[in-house]
């Protein structure tokens, strides 16, 4: 009962701990009252805003004056209520020249983006898209598909994505004029669907500002990951006795991306996606008995390792649509 | 008195209750957020968007060393050598030219197997024509018109580009890499009509292209569009990335495939403009630009 009654307490300090995004590193307090240059707002972006830089740097405040500082005359840093320290304890009365302080160069960090348009860090990402062949000239695979992507971080998530593409597979007029012209058959695959597991990581964020009205972010992201694609050949060497069942093979995946946010929770997505596997091919030749040819252990050729680079062009949507920023801007 | 076994069951229920608790209010409890909206109010309401733009392109010509490569290749793949000039009147809109040349083709893996069966054939025809006083295996009679000795030497190519262009640039921007590197960057549209200077097979008449496959040369003029990515890298120089499509027909492998049959959609046995079939030819290029004068304005 007393476990119990521990774990309920525990559960209702989670729920009341309120949890919010992480926008940024916790700032260093701002002595001064100036506004510091490059901060990102909505309506001006603000250009020269690097790491170190700023149109105004952050100026020290004068010090009010008060009592002398002992030995030197000058008066004391801080004010009339250092004096009070500088009378019980002079060594411990700051020195300060404040001439000298004020020629000092100034390393402020400022962040170019001080507070992210969106934050990714623990959101879901649903991507649907249509994805099309790039480098396919035989048979393309165009084909619809969905991702799902988990933001363990801002910058770093874990998901899945399936394509299908049974219906779409299109044998392309090359071949046939190839055929006829050259009798240079080249054996053709057909996709059924794919899945893989994926990691995503974005290493670079943006903005653009469009015809100097209007501002839109960006990011762009790096994806890898393994799966599946079940394939089969296209019976053309000797389709009268060949007849291929779907294999699945292991495929990794590689691609770069593009996400264009129209608000917090809607992007449009642009991504290049290289699917790796080893592919078995029709067997070029024929066996000279009706019996080979009709064996399927004779259907096959060679293993290739092909490249089915997929242009894939959708939209994301985050879950939850909104998020909190720790830090104000 | 409670038996071992309805002990561990309470046991048991007490751990799952707290742990289905505990799961609750992990995952129920974090996501109620809601997100600042901006509201442009104060000094900033009616300002323009970017304020101290750094207009590296105003009034400044651009001079681009450039390499292309083109992409989805039927037989042949060619990386051109050249460069991009452009004057740029304002920080969107510019006009220039863009020249390339075709420096190194390399054929691809489909023309090594074409030529591959096609020199297996012809060897396999010359002995049988040898044992059978000159007569010829059908296999070869039918691929006459299409294929020569070397499948590699009458393969149609793109030599070089000139193309004249107008280039819109409406996005102006910045990029940060690891959050730790920071680069200006623009976008951009290209546009214009293209030169380009093709060799394809030479015509001939029906047959009587046994024998002649031989390559000629002409001028192509097609539209050329595209888009690009600058990234700034100072103040004068730039890198840039641009995707060029420039569609229009030419015959790729010099075969007859067009110019008989019903709606001429089949083989008639003469290479003509007839075989030439529409290519939408895509390039990547890759260019380091230059501007001047080095230093750049910057907007108010």
């Amino acid at each position: 009962m007393k476990k119990t009654r521990t774990g309920l307490l525990v559960a209702a300090a989670l729920w009341v701990v309120p949890a919010v995004a992480w926008g940024q590193h916790k700032a260093e307090p701002d002595k001064s009252g100036d506004a510091q240059a490059g901060s990102a707002d909505e309506g001006a972006a603000a250009e020269g805003a690097d790491k170190g830089g700023g149109d105004k740097g952050a100026e020290g405040s004068d010090i009010p004056g008060g009592d002398e500082v002992p030995g030197t005359g000058e008066p004391l840093p801080g004010g009339a209520g250092l004096g009070d320290i500088c009378q019980i304890d002079p060594q411990a009365c700051p020195h300060l020249d404040m001439a000298k302080e004020a020629k000092k160069p100034l390393h402020e960090q400022i962040y170019a983006m001080q507070q992210l348009y969106v934050l990714r860090a623990r959101r879901f990402e649903i991507n649907p898209y249509w994805s099309f062949t790039l480098n396919d000239q035989f048979v393309s695979h165009p084909a619809p598909g969905i991702a799902l992507n988990y933001y363990i971080t801002n910058v770093l998530a874990i998901g899945a994505n399936f394509n299908y593409y049974a219906p779409f597979n299109n044998d392309s007029k090359f071949n046939a004029d190839l055929r006829r012209a050259a009798r240079v058959a080249v054996p053709l695959t057909e996709y059924s669907w794919g899945a893989a597991g994926n990691f995503t990581y974005v290493p670079a964020m943006g903005k653009f500002a469009g015809f100097g009205d209007f501002i839109f972010h960006y990011d762009a992201y790096v994806v890898g990951g393994v799966g599946a694609l079940s394939t089969r050949p296209v019976p053309i060497i000797d389709p009268d006795n060949r007849n291929f069942s779907y294999k699945t093979n292991l495929a990794f995946n590689a691609g770069i991306g593009l996400r264009i946010f129209f608000n917090r929770w809607f992007a449009g997505v642009l991504e290049v996606r290289d699917y790796i596997f080893n592919d078995k091919l029709e067997n070029l030749s024929i066996p000279t008995t009706v019996k080979e040819q009709q064996d399927s252990a004779n259907w096959y050729g060679d293993s290739k390792l092909t490249n089915n680079v997929q242009a894939q062009i959708g939209i994301s949507i985050f879950l939850p649509f909104s998020f909190e920023y720790r830090l104000p801007k | 008195m409670r038996t071992t076994t309805t002990k561990t069951r309470t046991k048991a229920t007490r751990w799952l209750l707290s742990a289905a608790v505990a799961g609750a209010a992990l995952f129920g409890s974090t996501h109620e957020a809601q997100a600042q909206e901006i509201l442009v109010t104060g000094p900033l309401a009616g300002a323009p968007a970017v304020r101290h733009l750094r207009l590296y392109r105003q009034g400044r010509f651009e001079v681009s060393p450039a390499v292309t490569f083109s992409l989805l290749d039927q037989y042949q793949r060619t990386i051109f050598f050249g460069a991009r000039l452009n004057y740029n009147f304002t920080d969107w809109l510019g006009v220039g030219v863009f020249g390339s040349y075709g420096g190194v083709k390399i054929p691809t893996a489909l023309s090594d197997h074409v030529q591959k069966v096609n020199a297996q054939r012809r060897a396999e025809n010359a002995k049988f024509k040898q044992a059978n006083n000159g007569a010829e295996l059908v296999d070869q009679r039918l691929v006459d018109t299409n294929l020569g000795p070397d499948f590699k030497d009458q393969l149609g190519t793109m030599d070089w580009i000139l193309a004249p262009q107008l280039t819109v640039t409406p996005f102006r921007g910045k990029l940060a890499l690891f959050k730790n590197i920071f680069v200006d960057t623009d976008l951009y549209f290209f546009a214009g009509p293209a030169f380009i200077g093709v060799q394809e097979r030479a015509d001939c008449p029906a047959n009587s292209c046994k024998g002649k496959y031989d390559r000629a040369s002409r001028v192509a003029i097609a539209p050329t569009f595209g888009l690009g990515f600058t990234f700034y890298v100072n103040k004068w120089n730039a890198i840039g990335f641009e995707y060029r499509g420039l569609p229009f027909s030419r015959n790729t492998g010099g075969f007859d495939t067009r110019g008989g049959g019903k709606d001429k959609n089949f083989p008639d046995n003469a290479i003509s403009g007839q075989d030439r079939q529409f290519q939408f030819n895509q390039m990547l290029t890759i260019s380091y630009n230059f501007y001047f004068p080095m230093q750049y304005r910057v907007s108010e």
